[in-house]
Protein backbone atom coordinates (compact mmCIF):
# COMPACT_ATOMS: atom_id res chain seq x y z
CA UNK A 1 0.00 0.00 0.00
CA UNK A 2 2.97 2.35 0.95
CA UNK A 3 4.61 1.89 -2.67
CA UNK A 4 1.24 3.52 -3.81
CA UNK A 5 0.55 6.07 -1.78
CA UNK A 6 4.35 7.03 -3.02
CA UNK A 7 2.86 6.51 -7.33
CA UNK A 8 0.34 9.04 -5.34
CA UNK A 9 2.21 11.59 -4.35
CA UNK A 10 5.18 11.42 -7.02
CA UNK A 11 2.26 11.81 -9.48
CA UNK A 12 0.46 14.75 -7.50
CA UNK A 13 3.87 16.24 -7.58
CA UNK A 14 4.27 15.87 -11.86
CA UNK A 15 0.95 18.16 -11.92
CA UNK A 16 3.03 20.69 -10.49
CA UNK A 17 5.38 20.77 -13.05
CA UNK A 18 3.09 21.13 -16.09
CA UNK A 19 1.11 23.62 -14.80
CA UNK A 20 0.47 25.43 -17.76
CA UNK A 21 -0.92 22.28 -19.23
CA UNK A 22 -3.40 21.34 -16.09
CA UNK A 23 -4.63 25.33 -16.13
CA UNK A 24 -5.74 25.33 -20.04
CA UNK A 25 -7.19 21.32 -19.03
CA UNK A 26 -9.20 23.33 -16.59
CA UNK A 27 -9.84 26.26 -18.62
CA UNK A 28 -11.11 24.33 -21.33
CA UNK A 29 -13.65 22.40 -19.25
CA UNK A 30 -14.58 25.87 -17.97
CA UNK A 31 -15.51 26.68 -21.19
CA UNK A 32 -17.67 24.06 -22.06
CA UNK A 33 -19.31 24.71 -19.04
CA UNK A 34 -19.98 27.95 -20.22
CA UNK A 35 -21.67 27.05 -23.69
CA UNK A 36 -23.87 24.30 -21.50
CA UNK A 37 -24.56 27.26 -18.99
CA UNK A 38 -25.57 29.99 -21.41
CA UNK A 39 -27.43 27.61 -23.72
CA UNK A 40 -29.54 26.52 -21.21
CA UNK A 41 -30.20 30.32 -19.66
CA UNK A 42 -31.41 30.82 -23.28
CA UNK A 43 -33.89 27.82 -23.76
CA UNK A 44 -35.21 29.05 -19.68
CA UNK A 45 -35.73 32.86 -20.75
CA UNK A 46 -39.51 32.87 -19.70
CA UNK A 47 -38.67 32.40 -15.67
CA UNK A 48 -38.48 29.98 -12.79
CA UNK A 49 -41.70 28.78 -13.56
CA UNK A 50 -41.32 27.24 -16.90
CA UNK A 51 -40.07 23.46 -17.00
CA UNK A 52 -38.64 21.90 -20.37
CA UNK A 53 -37.59 18.37 -20.02
CA UNK A 54 -38.55 17.63 -16.36
CA UNK A 55 -36.49 20.28 -15.45
CA UNK A 56 -37.26 23.80 -14.07
CA UNK A 57 -34.72 27.08 -14.38
CA UNK A 58 -32.68 26.15 -10.87
CA UNK A 59 -32.57 22.29 -11.70
CA UNK A 60 -30.63 23.28 -15.01
CA UNK A 61 -28.14 25.09 -13.79
CA UNK A 62 -27.48 22.65 -10.63
CA UNK A 63 -27.36 20.04 -13.36
CA UNK A 64 -24.54 22.58 -15.18
CA UNK A 65 -22.56 23.41 -12.19
CA UNK A 66 -22.80 19.80 -11.02
CA UNK A 67 -21.18 19.26 -14.76
CA UNK A 68 -18.35 20.83 -13.32
CA UNK A 69 -17.88 18.33 -10.32
CA UNK A 70 -18.67 14.98 -11.78
CA UNK A 71 -16.34 15.51 -14.86
CA UNK A 72 -13.80 16.41 -12.34
CA UNK A 73 -14.40 13.37 -10.07
CA UNK A 74 -15.48 10.53 -12.53
CA UNK A 75 -13.57 11.67 -15.67
CA UNK A 76 -10.00 12.88 -14.93
CA UNK A 77 -7.56 10.62 -15.63
CA UNK A 78 -4.25 9.56 -16.16
CA UNK A 79 -4.71 6.07 -17.32
CA UNK A 80 -5.66 7.00 -21.39
CA UNK A 81 -1.69 7.30 -22.17
CA UNK A 82 -1.88 3.34 -21.55
CA UNK A 83 -3.15 2.64 -25.52
CA UNK A 84 0.10 4.17 -26.20
CA UNK A 85 2.17 2.15 -23.88
CA UNK A 86 1.09 -1.06 -25.26
CA UNK A 87 1.67 0.67 -28.90
CA UNK A 88 5.09 1.83 -28.39
CA UNK A 89 6.06 -1.21 -26.07
CA UNK A 90 6.06 1.05 -23.22
CA UNK A 91 4.65 -0.89 -21.25
CA UNK A 92 7.32 -3.81 -20.33
CA UNK A 93 8.50 -1.01 -18.37
CA UNK A 94 5.67 -0.93 -15.92
CA UNK A 95 5.09 -4.92 -16.11
CA UNK A 96 9.27 -5.50 -14.80
CA UNK A 97 8.40 -3.46 -11.91
CA UNK A 98 7.26 -5.56 -8.31
CA UNK A 99 3.73 -3.38 -8.54
CA UNK A 100 0.15 -4.28 -9.57
CA UNK A 101 -0.13 -2.09 -12.63
CA UNK A 102 -3.88 -1.39 -12.18
CA UNK A 103 -3.39 -0.27 -8.84
CA UNK A 104 -0.91 1.83 -9.68
CA UNK A 105 -2.86 3.11 -12.37
CA UNK A 106 -5.41 3.84 -9.81
CA UNK A 107 -3.48 5.82 -7.72
CA UNK A 108 -2.07 7.73 -10.57
CA UNK A 109 -5.72 8.77 -11.11
CA UNK A 110 -6.33 9.41 -7.33
CA UNK A 111 -3.96 11.85 -7.57
CA UNK A 112 -5.34 13.81 -10.61
CA UNK A 113 -8.78 13.75 -9.39
CA UNK A 114 -8.20 15.40 -5.93
CA UNK A 115 -6.39 17.95 -7.99
CA UNK A 116 -8.95 18.72 -10.39
CA UNK A 117 -12.03 18.09 -7.45
CA UNK A 118 -9.83 20.89 -5.93
CA UNK A 119 -10.10 23.18 -9.39
CA UNK A 120 -13.41 22.41 -9.80
CA UNK A 121 -14.95 23.73 -6.16
CA UNK A 122 -12.86 26.78 -7.10
CA UNK A 123 -14.06 27.45 -10.53
CA UNK A 124 -17.72 26.63 -9.14
CA UNK A 125 -17.56 29.48 -6.67
CA UNK A 126 -15.87 31.68 -9.22
CA UNK A 127 -19.04 31.44 -11.73
CA UNK A 128 -20.83 31.13 -9.08
CA UNK A 129 -20.34 34.49 -8.07
CA UNK A 130 -19.71 36.17 -11.15
CA UNK A 131 -23.15 34.34 -12.86
CA UNK A 132 -25.21 34.23 -10.03
CA UNK A 133 -28.04 32.17 -10.97
CA UNK A 134 -31.06 30.47 -9.57
CA UNK A 135 -29.56 27.23 -8.03
CA UNK A 136 -31.01 23.94 -6.41
CA UNK A 137 -29.11 23.06 -3.75
CA UNK A 138 -29.93 19.15 -2.25
CA UNK A 139 -30.22 19.28 1.74
CA UNK A 140 -31.50 15.58 2.12
CA UNK A 141 -28.50 14.03 3.53
CA UNK A 142 -29.79 10.58 2.31
CA UNK A 143 -30.23 12.09 -1.03
CA UNK A 144 -26.64 13.43 -0.55
CA UNK A 145 -25.03 9.94 0.37
CA UNK A 146 -26.38 8.16 -2.53
CA UNK A 147 -25.12 10.70 -4.92
CA UNK A 148 -21.19 9.59 -3.17
CA UNK A 149 -22.23 6.03 -3.90
CA UNK A 150 -23.17 6.46 -7.44
CA UNK A 151 -19.79 8.41 -8.01
CA UNK A 152 -17.91 5.54 -6.25
CA UNK A 153 -19.78 3.55 -8.87
CA UNK A 154 -19.17 6.12 -11.85
CA UNK A 155 -15.62 5.83 -11.52
CA UNK A 156 -15.23 2.66 -11.66
CA UNK A 157 -17.42 2.16 -14.43
CA UNK A 158 -15.36 5.00 -16.16
CA UNK A 159 -11.97 3.58 -15.41
CA UNK A 160 -13.42 -0.09 -17.04
CA UNK A 161 -14.34 1.81 -19.91
CA UNK A 162 -10.95 3.69 -20.20
CA UNK A 163 -9.20 0.27 -19.76
CA UNK A 164 -11.16 -1.72 -22.33
CA UNK A 165 -10.40 0.70 -24.79
CA UNK A 166 -6.76 0.93 -24.18
CA UNK A 167 -6.27 -3.03 -24.68
CA UNK A 168 -7.21 -2.17 -28.69
CA UNK A 169 -3.59 -2.20 -29.41
CA UNK A 170 -2.88 -5.41 -28.02
CA UNK A 171 -4.15 -6.54 -31.54
CA UNK A 172 -4.14 -3.85 -33.56
CA UNK A 173 -1.55 -1.33 -32.76
CA UNK A 174 -2.08 1.57 -34.85
CA UNK A 175 -6.06 2.16 -34.10
CA UNK A 176 -4.97 2.99 -30.16
CA UNK A 177 -5.76 6.83 -30.10
CA UNK A 178 -8.65 5.78 -32.46
CA UNK A 179 -10.40 3.58 -30.37
CA UNK A 180 -10.01 5.96 -27.28
CA UNK A 181 -11.59 9.14 -29.05
CA UNK A 182 -14.48 6.70 -30.68
CA UNK A 183 -14.94 5.27 -26.99
CA UNK A 184 -13.89 7.71 -24.32
CA UNK A 185 -14.61 11.34 -25.79
CA UNK A 186 -17.62 10.32 -27.98
CA UNK A 187 -19.51 7.77 -26.71
CA UNK A 188 -18.74 8.42 -22.54
CA UNK A 189 -19.41 12.74 -23.30
CA UNK A 190 -22.43 12.18 -25.81
CA UNK A 191 -24.66 8.97 -23.95
CA UNK A 192 -23.38 9.37 -20.18
CA UNK A 193 -25.11 13.50 -19.84
CA UNK A 194 -21.82 14.99 -20.20
CA UNK A 195 -22.82 17.13 -23.16
CA UNK A 196 -26.87 17.47 -22.35
CA UNK A 197 -29.30 15.63 -20.26
CA UNK A 198 -29.75 12.32 -21.99
CA UNK A 199 -33.85 13.13 -21.17
CA UNK A 200 -34.13 15.46 -23.99
CA UNK A 201 -34.15 12.19 -26.20
CA UNK A 202 -37.12 10.52 -26.99
CA UNK A 203 -38.58 8.46 -23.69
CA UNK A 204 -38.16 5.14 -25.86
CA UNK A 205 -34.34 6.05 -27.30
CA UNK A 206 -34.25 7.09 -23.14
CA UNK A 207 -35.01 4.01 -21.90
CA UNK A 208 -32.85 1.97 -24.43
CA UNK A 209 -29.49 4.58 -22.65
CA UNK A 210 -30.42 3.44 -19.31
CA UNK A 211 -29.92 -0.29 -20.15
CA UNK A 212 -25.85 0.73 -21.47
CA UNK A 213 -23.26 1.45 -18.84
CA UNK A 214 -23.00 5.27 -20.43
CA UNK A 215 -25.57 6.86 -18.44
CA UNK A 216 -24.54 5.49 -14.76
CA UNK A 217 -21.43 7.79 -15.49
CA UNK A 218 -22.54 11.54 -15.25
CA UNK A 219 -26.38 11.29 -15.79
CA UNK A 220 -27.86 8.97 -13.02
CA UNK A 221 -25.42 10.53 -10.22
CA UNK A 222 -27.26 13.96 -11.21
CA UNK A 223 -30.56 12.49 -11.28
CA UNK A 224 -30.17 11.22 -7.23
CA UNK A 225 -28.45 14.71 -6.35
CA UNK A 226 -31.49 16.60 -8.05
CA UNK A 227 -34.01 13.96 -6.42
CA UNK A 228 -36.12 14.06 -9.47
CA UNK A 229 -36.74 10.30 -9.29
CA UNK A 230 -38.47 8.11 -6.44
CA UNK A 231 -36.17 6.06 -3.63
CA UNK A 232 -37.31 3.08 -5.67
CA UNK A 233 -35.95 4.15 -8.37
CA UNK A 234 -32.69 5.50 -6.84
CA UNK A 235 -31.79 2.07 -5.35
CA UNK A 236 -32.59 0.46 -8.54
CA UNK A 237 -30.15 2.89 -10.51
CA UNK A 238 -27.32 2.34 -7.94
CA UNK A 239 -27.88 -1.51 -8.33
CA UNK A 240 -27.83 -1.44 -12.18
CA UNK A 241 -24.81 0.90 -12.01
CA UNK A 242 -22.76 -1.68 -9.65
CA UNK A 243 -23.75 -4.50 -11.68
CA UNK A 244 -22.28 -2.72 -14.90
CA UNK A 245 -19.27 -1.45 -12.72
CA UNK A 246 -19.10 -5.80 -11.61
CA UNK A 247 -19.66 -6.47 -15.27
CA UNK A 248 -17.20 -3.96 -17.13
CA UNK A 249 -14.21 -4.82 -14.15
CA UNK A 250 -14.48 -8.31 -14.86
CA UNK A 251 -14.33 -7.69 -18.80
CA UNK A 252 -11.45 -5.32 -18.73
CA UNK A 253 -9.98 -8.12 -16.13
CA UNK A 254 -9.96 -10.90 -18.95
CA UNK A 255 -9.30 -8.50 -22.27
CA UNK A 256 -6.19 -6.87 -20.29
CA UNK A 257 -4.68 -10.82 -19.84
CA UNK A 258 -5.89 -12.28 -22.83
CA UNK A 259 -3.98 -9.23 -24.40
CA UNK A 260 -1.23 -9.42 -22.48
CA UNK A 261 -0.55 -13.30 -23.78
CA UNK A 262 -0.33 -11.68 -27.26
CA UNK A 263 1.80 -8.60 -26.53
CA UNK A 264 4.72 -8.68 -28.04
CA UNK A 265 6.40 -5.46 -26.83
CA UNK A 266 6.62 -4.30 -30.40
CA UNK A 267 9.67 -1.00 -30.30
CA UNK A 268 11.57 -2.31 -27.11
CA UNK B 1 16.07 37.07 -66.26
CA UNK B 2 15.74 33.40 -65.70
CA UNK B 3 15.86 34.08 -61.71
CA UNK B 4 13.17 37.06 -62.10
CA UNK B 5 11.28 34.90 -63.65
CA UNK B 6 11.86 32.35 -61.38
CA UNK B 7 10.60 34.43 -58.40
CA UNK B 8 7.34 35.47 -60.42
CA UNK B 9 6.53 31.71 -60.52
CA UNK B 10 7.54 31.32 -56.73
CA UNK B 11 5.10 34.03 -56.28
CA UNK B 12 2.26 32.38 -58.35
CA UNK B 13 -1.03 31.00 -57.27
CA UNK B 14 -0.43 28.19 -59.41
CA UNK B 15 3.17 27.47 -58.30
CA UNK B 16 1.46 27.36 -54.46
CA UNK B 17 -1.58 25.22 -55.87
CA UNK B 18 0.97 22.86 -57.00
CA UNK B 19 2.99 22.80 -53.73
CA UNK B 20 -0.24 22.26 -51.69
CA UNK B 21 -1.52 19.38 -53.89
CA UNK B 22 1.97 17.31 -53.19
CA UNK B 23 1.71 17.94 -49.52
CA UNK B 24 -1.94 17.05 -49.66
CA UNK B 25 -0.60 13.62 -51.28
CA UNK B 26 1.71 13.15 -49.18
CA UNK B 27 -0.87 13.60 -46.11
CA UNK B 28 -3.39 11.51 -47.53
CA UNK B 29 -1.03 8.76 -48.38
CA UNK B 30 0.33 8.82 -44.43
CA UNK B 31 -3.30 8.25 -43.60
CA UNK B 32 -4.00 5.48 -45.92
CA UNK B 33 -0.70 3.77 -44.12
CA UNK B 34 -3.04 3.73 -41.39
CA UNK B 35 -6.58 2.28 -42.68
CA UNK B 36 -7.98 1.05 -39.58
CA UNK B 37 -7.72 4.50 -37.95
CA UNK B 38 -8.84 6.52 -40.59
CA UNK B 39 -12.30 4.20 -40.61
CA UNK B 40 -12.34 4.61 -36.36
CA UNK B 41 -11.78 8.61 -36.82
CA UNK B 42 -14.38 9.02 -39.40
CA UNK B 43 -16.94 6.98 -37.84
CA UNK B 44 -16.62 8.82 -34.76
CA UNK B 45 -16.54 11.99 -36.04
CA UNK B 46 -19.81 11.00 -38.19
CA UNK B 47 -20.92 9.64 -35.16
CA UNK B 48 -20.47 12.86 -33.03
CA UNK B 49 -22.11 14.46 -35.52
CA UNK B 50 -25.23 12.44 -35.41
CA UNK B 51 -25.59 12.77 -31.87
CA UNK B 52 -24.82 16.73 -31.58
CA UNK B 53 -27.61 17.39 -34.92
CA UNK B 54 -30.09 14.81 -32.80
CA UNK B 55 -29.63 17.07 -29.35
CA UNK B 56 -30.41 19.95 -30.66
CA UNK B 57 -32.90 18.42 -32.50
CA UNK B 58 -35.10 17.49 -29.82
CA UNK B 59 -33.81 20.16 -27.79
CA UNK B 60 -34.96 23.12 -30.41
CA UNK B 61 -37.92 21.51 -31.82
CA UNK B 62 -39.57 20.94 -28.22
CA UNK B 63 -38.33 24.41 -26.73
CA UNK B 64 -39.36 26.52 -30.21
CA UNK B 65 -35.95 27.52 -31.04
CA UNK B 66 -33.86 29.64 -28.57
CA UNK B 67 -33.39 33.86 -28.44
CA UNK B 68 -35.74 34.56 -31.18
CA UNK B 69 -34.94 31.65 -33.89
CA UNK B 70 -36.41 28.97 -34.76
CA UNK B 71 -35.84 25.22 -35.08
CA UNK B 72 -34.60 25.38 -38.25
CA UNK B 73 -32.34 28.31 -37.40
CA UNK B 74 -30.71 27.14 -35.06
CA UNK B 75 -29.93 24.00 -36.79
CA UNK B 76 -28.43 26.27 -39.91
CA UNK B 77 -26.39 28.18 -37.44
CA UNK B 78 -24.62 24.71 -36.16
CA UNK B 79 -24.17 23.41 -39.98
CA UNK B 80 -22.61 26.56 -40.86
CA UNK B 81 -20.55 26.43 -37.36
CA UNK B 82 -19.91 22.66 -38.62
CA UNK B 83 -19.11 23.41 -42.03
CA UNK B 84 -16.57 26.27 -41.57
CA UNK B 85 -14.70 24.25 -38.41
CA UNK B 86 -14.64 21.39 -40.75
CA UNK B 87 -12.85 22.79 -43.61
CA UNK B 88 -10.68 25.18 -41.40
CA UNK B 89 -9.43 22.09 -39.77
CA UNK B 90 -9.05 20.32 -43.18
CA UNK B 91 -6.94 23.44 -44.80
CA UNK B 92 -4.96 24.46 -41.65
CA UNK B 93 -4.33 20.82 -40.06
CA UNK B 94 -0.20 21.18 -39.99
CA UNK B 95 -0.85 24.09 -37.36
CA UNK B 96 -0.99 21.04 -34.96
CA UNK B 97 2.53 19.69 -35.58
CA UNK B 98 3.96 23.32 -35.64
CA UNK B 99 5.42 23.10 -32.21
CA UNK B 100 7.57 20.14 -33.12
CA UNK B 101 8.78 21.84 -35.85
CA UNK B 102 9.90 24.77 -33.45
CA UNK B 103 10.92 23.28 -30.58
CA UNK B 104 13.32 20.36 -32.59
CA UNK B 105 14.80 23.01 -34.73
CA UNK B 106 13.41 21.23 -37.98
CA UNK B 107 11.96 24.99 -38.44
CA UNK B 108 15.15 26.10 -40.19
CA UNK B 109 14.87 23.08 -42.81
CA UNK B 110 11.43 25.06 -43.67
CA UNK B 111 12.94 28.39 -43.68
CA UNK B 112 15.79 27.52 -46.07
CA UNK B 113 13.15 25.88 -48.78
CA UNK B 114 12.37 28.60 -51.25
CA UNK B 115 8.42 28.43 -50.34
CA UNK B 116 6.78 30.96 -48.26
CA UNK B 117 7.11 29.19 -44.41
CA UNK B 118 4.10 30.59 -43.31
CA UNK B 119 2.34 28.73 -46.59
CA UNK B 120 3.92 25.46 -45.05
CA UNK B 121 3.55 26.06 -41.71
CA UNK B 122 -0.28 26.32 -41.61
CA UNK B 123 -1.07 24.40 -44.89
CA UNK B 124 1.32 21.53 -45.06
CA UNK B 125 -0.71 18.72 -44.09
CA UNK B 126 -4.20 18.56 -45.09
CA UNK B 127 -6.80 16.47 -43.53
CA UNK B 128 -7.86 13.31 -44.79
CA UNK B 129 -10.26 12.51 -42.46
CA UNK B 130 -11.98 16.09 -42.66
CA UNK B 131 -12.07 15.96 -46.55
CA UNK B 132 -14.39 12.91 -45.98
CA UNK B 133 -16.73 14.49 -43.90
CA UNK B 134 -17.13 18.10 -45.79
CA UNK B 135 -19.53 16.45 -48.45
CA UNK B 136 -22.23 15.32 -46.07
CA UNK B 137 -21.42 18.06 -43.92
CA UNK B 138 -22.13 21.00 -46.88
CA UNK B 139 -25.37 18.65 -48.08
CA UNK B 140 -26.57 19.29 -44.71
CA UNK B 141 -25.64 22.48 -44.22
CA UNK B 142 -28.03 23.36 -47.94
CA UNK B 143 -30.73 21.45 -46.50
CA UNK B 144 -30.87 23.09 -43.96
CA UNK B 145 -30.28 26.64 -45.41
CA UNK B 146 -32.74 25.58 -48.13
CA UNK B 147 -35.66 25.31 -45.27
CA UNK B 148 -35.23 29.05 -44.75
CA UNK B 149 -35.88 29.91 -48.65
CA UNK B 150 -32.96 32.42 -48.95
CA UNK B 151 -33.00 34.70 -52.01
CA UNK B 152 -30.15 34.70 -54.28
CA UNK B 153 -29.09 38.07 -53.06
CA UNK B 154 -28.62 36.64 -49.51
CA UNK B 155 -27.48 32.84 -50.70
CA UNK B 156 -24.52 35.12 -52.45
CA UNK B 157 -23.44 36.96 -48.72
CA UNK B 158 -23.86 33.80 -47.11
CA UNK B 159 -21.25 32.34 -49.94
CA UNK B 160 -18.92 35.78 -49.45
CA UNK B 161 -19.11 35.32 -46.03
CA UNK B 162 -18.13 31.80 -45.64
CA UNK B 163 -15.18 32.36 -47.54
CA UNK B 164 -14.76 35.58 -45.25
CA UNK B 165 -14.74 33.34 -42.16
CA UNK B 166 -12.27 31.29 -43.45
CA UNK B 167 -10.00 33.93 -44.08
CA UNK B 168 -10.68 34.40 -40.32
CA UNK B 169 -9.87 31.63 -39.20
CA UNK B 170 -6.64 31.42 -40.99
CA UNK B 171 -5.82 34.36 -39.38
CA UNK B 172 -6.24 32.87 -36.21
CA UNK B 173 -4.51 29.95 -37.13
CA UNK B 174 -1.09 32.21 -38.19
CA UNK B 175 -1.84 34.34 -34.77
CA UNK B 176 -1.75 30.71 -33.33
CA UNK B 177 1.97 29.43 -34.91
CA UNK B 178 3.07 33.11 -34.59
CA UNK B 179 2.14 32.33 -30.88
CA UNK B 180 4.12 28.92 -31.38
CA UNK B 181 7.53 30.77 -32.69
CA UNK B 182 7.76 33.18 -29.69
CA UNK B 183 6.76 30.73 -26.50
CA UNK B 184 7.26 27.06 -28.36
CA UNK B 185 3.17 26.76 -27.30
CA UNK B 186 0.81 25.81 -29.57
CA UNK B 187 -1.05 22.61 -28.92
CA UNK B 188 -3.07 24.76 -25.99
CA UNK B 189 -3.45 27.73 -27.91
CA UNK B 190 -4.62 25.72 -30.85
CA UNK B 191 -7.40 24.22 -28.57
CA UNK B 192 -8.29 27.10 -26.86
CA UNK B 193 -9.35 28.43 -29.76
CA UNK B 194 -11.34 25.37 -31.20
CA UNK B 195 -13.22 25.63 -27.71
CA UNK B 196 -13.88 29.35 -28.27
CA UNK B 197 -14.76 28.80 -31.76
CA UNK B 198 -17.36 25.90 -30.39
CA UNK B 199 -19.03 28.76 -28.87
CA UNK B 200 -20.04 29.68 -32.35
CA UNK B 201 -22.15 26.51 -32.70
CA UNK B 202 -25.06 28.68 -31.00
CA UNK B 203 -26.00 32.06 -32.27
CA UNK B 204 -23.75 34.63 -30.71
CA UNK B 205 -26.75 35.95 -28.91
CA UNK B 206 -26.92 33.29 -26.30
CA UNK B 207 -24.15 34.64 -24.76
CA UNK B 208 -24.40 37.51 -22.56
CA UNK B 209 -21.65 40.63 -21.77
CA UNK B 210 -18.49 41.29 -21.37
CA UNK B 211 -18.40 37.22 -22.74
CA UNK B 212 -20.29 38.37 -26.22
CA UNK B 213 -17.87 41.26 -26.98
CA UNK B 214 -15.15 39.08 -26.34
CA UNK B 215 -16.78 36.63 -29.03
CA UNK B 216 -17.25 39.40 -31.66
CA UNK B 217 -13.93 41.20 -31.01
CA UNK B 218 -11.06 39.22 -29.56
CA UNK B 219 -11.71 35.61 -30.84
CA UNK B 220 -13.86 37.01 -33.99
CA UNK B 221 -16.24 33.64 -33.24
CA UNK B 222 -19.12 35.50 -34.28
CA UNK B 223 -17.91 36.70 -38.07
CA UNK B 224 -17.12 33.31 -38.52
CA UNK B 225 -19.99 31.57 -37.41
CA UNK B 226 -23.18 33.59 -37.01
CA UNK B 227 -22.97 36.34 -39.25
CA UNK B 228 -22.69 34.28 -42.43
CA UNK B 229 -25.78 32.63 -40.82
CA UNK B 230 -27.81 35.81 -40.14
CA UNK B 231 -26.84 37.13 -44.12
CA UNK B 232 -28.72 33.86 -44.98
CA UNK B 233 -31.77 35.07 -43.39
CA UNK B 234 -31.70 38.48 -44.42
CA UNK B 235 -30.99 40.19 -40.37
CA UNK B 236 -27.98 41.96 -42.08
CA UNK B 237 -27.95 45.32 -43.35
CA UNK B 238 -25.26 45.91 -46.53
CA UNK B 239 -23.40 47.84 -44.31
CA UNK B 240 -23.06 44.97 -41.92
CA UNK B 241 -21.59 42.95 -44.49
CA UNK B 242 -19.10 45.17 -45.42
CA UNK B 243 -17.89 45.71 -42.02
CA UNK B 244 -17.54 42.06 -41.93
CA UNK B 245 -15.62 42.01 -44.91
CA UNK B 246 -13.47 44.81 -43.87
CA UNK B 247 -12.72 43.18 -40.53
CA UNK B 248 -11.67 39.79 -42.00
CA UNK B 249 -9.22 41.83 -44.35
CA UNK B 250 -7.98 44.30 -41.41
CA UNK B 251 -7.50 40.88 -39.44
CA UNK B 252 -5.81 38.96 -41.77
CA UNK B 253 -2.95 41.78 -42.38
CA UNK B 254 -2.36 42.08 -38.79
CA UNK B 255 -1.59 38.24 -38.70
CA UNK B 256 0.54 38.53 -40.88
CA UNK B 257 2.47 41.61 -39.56
CA UNK B 258 2.35 39.37 -36.48
CA UNK B 259 3.93 36.26 -38.55
CA UNK B 260 7.01 38.86 -39.74
CA UNK B 261 7.45 39.93 -36.19
CA UNK B 262 7.25 36.32 -34.69
CA UNK B 263 9.83 34.91 -37.09
CA UNK B 264 12.44 37.78 -36.04
CA UNK B 265 12.11 36.13 -32.79
CA UNK B 266 13.09 32.43 -34.04
CA UNK B 267 15.95 31.53 -32.13
CA UNK B 268 16.49 28.06 -33.96
CA UNK B 269 16.79 25.92 -30.64
CA UNK B 270 17.82 22.78 -30.58
CA UNK B 271 18.63 22.70 -34.15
Amino acid sequence: MKKYFSVFKISLAQEFVYKLNFIMWRLRNTIQILVFFFLWSSVFTGGSEVSYFGYTQSSIMAYTFLLVLIRSIVMSTKSTDVSGYVSNGELSNYLLKPINFFKYLLARDSSTKILNIIFSIIEILILYLILKPNLFIQTNMFQIFLFIISLVIACFIFFSIVMLANSAPFWVPEIGWGVQFLVTVIFVEFLSGAFFPLDVFPKPLFEFLKLTPFPYLVFIPIQIYLGNISLLENTKNILIGGLWAIILWQVMNKVWKKGLKIYEAVGR
Amino acid sequence: MKQLVGNKLNNSAAFYLRIWLIMAKNAILSWLNKRESVVIFVFAKVVRYFFYFSFLYFLVTKTNGIVGFSANEVLFFTATYTLVDTIAQFLFRSVYTFRQLVVSGDFDLVLLKPVNPLFRSIAGGPDLMDLITIPPIMAVTIYFGLLLNPTILHTTYYILLIFNALLVSMSVHIIVVSLGVITLTVDHLIMIFRDFSSMGRFPIDIYKEPLKGFLTFIVPVGVMFSIPSKALMGLLSPMGILSSLLFGLAFFVLSLRFWQFALKKYTSASS
